[in-house]
């Protein structure tokens, strides 16, 4: 299947979930003289099977702790399935939070060298692409400060400005956009739109469902790692709000 | 394992600019810059200079060019395993989200202090030939095996304590207590010959003393640095109560190869643990 962007077969993801910290030294002594080891598994991800294919944008959906960024992590190849089958074809882009890759006590200018090369660009293509980048990070004053005098917004549209610039076939957006301020979330929603316009793969984790009906042509639903429905956005969004509304309405 | 150094082979791009970032880092709110990396081992010798010249009655001339042919190695030593045990925890955010082989942040560490190892060599043959006057031997045409085998060996030990450090943060507490006493089991303030003469046995048991002492690696290639940087010296040390002399010992090439051949085999066993558990990282809440 050449149109295929990601395709996964039933792919589990369990983390160990230890009560006793393992994470130091006295956390594996004292492990050692209990009786029995607690050791819970969680499963994140249970049993997902999804294909998406080049050119669709799909909206990624559910409540806090439901797998959407254990997703994104496994498609990114960040973490490795417990179980089932994962094929990406195509160049990856995760668009990082908020500073993750930025080094506060560089410039503007070295730290978007940094990000391109770990997004997989050369240096070259990263210097042909600076005016660019820059323009659109509108920051030319600021390029050459040291990163820790800018605001956060900011360090968000200097990180977005090298991911859109690195030419992904595949852009991974897991809660990124939420700190620009309102003229530079559009100027990213006319990107990502141009990006759709270029037949580019879109996946966006998101909680503002505007956003989501927005720009997804199609919504997945994820709840305590399964798919609950996948379809047309209107249709998932409308149930997955029915179902919030459920929750809630019980709760009380 | 030839698959990942393909795969870093790839990166290579990313490991550079990770070197040139952390070097840059270090010195971008210095005003001296490199030149704290130098001043740290010059006072350093300065000191164990007038101390084992004037307190504890060393005799020997230009004693401080033989302290600091096994202290700049020493600090390599020391410096790129305490700052690779941090490399791959400091950078976890990013190792959680991208993907890129992640040995390039422990090798960066270490190939940054290398490039400051190698600087500081050249301020130490300035000095050597400046102010020391000493002829430069023809053995010191050895010098780059040595340092290519001392990269080795730090690369595999960074591998292990950057992973285990992820997982288990008593790690580099653990690696700078082990640095400091690692410290008095290699010959910087002292020379392996009085190591050989150590009155902690009888004779026919000095050989064996001398040897199991440099079954140490690090311990090994710090002789060897030495040896081939500076001719053979006699040390004389005065005490109150007697003088002794200790003469210079040839180096011995079947414990150096002993030494090469241990460094290959912890940078092997370094990256294969590595590997093992480097897609772990990402999982580490
Ligand atoms: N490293 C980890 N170790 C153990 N459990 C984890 C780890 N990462 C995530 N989990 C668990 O896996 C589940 C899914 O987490 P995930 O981060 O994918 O949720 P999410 O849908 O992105 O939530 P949110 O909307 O809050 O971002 C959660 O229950 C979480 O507790
Ligand atoms: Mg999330």
């Amino acid at each position: 299947m050449k149109d295929t962007a990601i395709l996964l077969e039933h792919v589990s993801k369990s983390y160990r979930l230890s009560h006793q910290p393992y994470s130091s030294l006295k956390g594996i002594l004292l492990s050692m003289f209990r009786y029995r080891r607690r050791i819970e598994v969680h499963q994140a991800l249970n049993d997902v099977s999804l294909t998406i294919r080049h050119g669709e944008t799909v909206g990624l959906i559910g409540v806090n702790g439901s797998g959407k960024s254990t997703l994104l992590a496994i498609i990114a190849r960040v973490i490795r399935p417990s179980a089932g089958r994962v094929q990406v074809n195509g160049r990856v882009a995760p668009l990082l939070q908020l500073g993750v890759g930025f080094h506060p006590d560089l410039t503007g200018l070295e730290n978007v060298y940094f990000n391109g090369i770990i997004l997989g660009l050369t240096r070259q293509q990263i210097a042909e692409r600076l005016p660019s980048i820059v323009r659109f990070a509108e920051l030319e004053e600021f390029i050459d400060t040291p990163v820790r005098a800018y605001s956060s917004g900011m360090v968000l549209r200097l990180g977005f400005a090298v991911a859109v610039h690195t030419d992904p076939e595949i852009i991974l957006m897991d809660e990124v956009l939420a700190v620009g301020d309102e003229a530079f979330q559009h100027k990213c929603l006319r990107k990502i739109q141009e990006f759709q316009h270029e037949g580019r793969t879109i996946l966006l984790v998101s909680h503002d469902m505007n956003q989501v009906r927005q720009v997804a042509t199609r919504t997945v639903w994820l709840h305590q790692g399964r798919v609950m429905a996948d379809g047309a956005t209107d249709e998932v969004v409308r149930q997955y709000l029915a179902f919030t509304e459920e929750m809630e309405r019980r709760a009380i | 394992m030839l698959n990942e150094l393909r795969e870093l082979y790839r990166y290579r791009e990313l490991l550079w600019t990770l070197v040139l970032r952390e070097l840059r880092v270090r010195y971008k709110n210095s005003y001296l810059g490199f030149f704290w990396s130098l001043i740290v081992p010059l006072v350093t010798v300065a000191v164990l200079t007038i101390v084992f010249k004037r307190v504890m009655g060393m005799v020997i001339p230009n004693y401080s060019a033989y302290v600091l042919a096994a202290f700049l190695p020493w600090m390599y030593f020391q410096t790129a395993l305490l700052d690779s045990s941090q490399s791959v925890l400091a950078q976890i955010q990013l190792v959680k989200k991208v993907y890129f082989p992640r040995e390039v942040l422990p090798l960066a560490a270490v190939l940054a202090n290398l490039i400051h190892f190698v600087l500081a060599l050249l301020v130490f043959f300035v000095y050597l030939l400046g102010y020391v006057g000493a002829p430069l031997l023809p053995s010191v045409a050895l010098l780059p095996v040595l340092v290519f085998f001392q990269t080795l060996l730090i690369a595999g030990l960074s591998l292990i304590i950057s992973c285990l450090n992820v997982f288990y943060e008593d790690t580099k507490y653990i690696v700078s207590i082990g640095l400091q006493l690692m410290f008095y089991l290699v010959p910087v303030i002292y020379f392996s010959e009085q190591v050989y003469h150590a009155q902690i046995a009888s004779p026919e048991w000095q050989r064996w003393i001398y040897l199991l002492y440099h079954l140490n690696p690090i311990a090994m290639l710090m002789t060897a640095y030495r040896k081939i940087l500076l001719p053979p010296i006699t040390v004389q040390q005065i005490g109150a109560v007697q003088k002794q002399t200790f003469a210079s010992l040839p180096m011995d090439w079947g414990l150096l190869a002993v030494a090469c051949a241990v460094s290959v085999v912890v940078f092997m066993l370094g990256y294969a643990f590595f590997n093992k558990r480097k897609w772990d990282f990402a999982e580490q809440p």
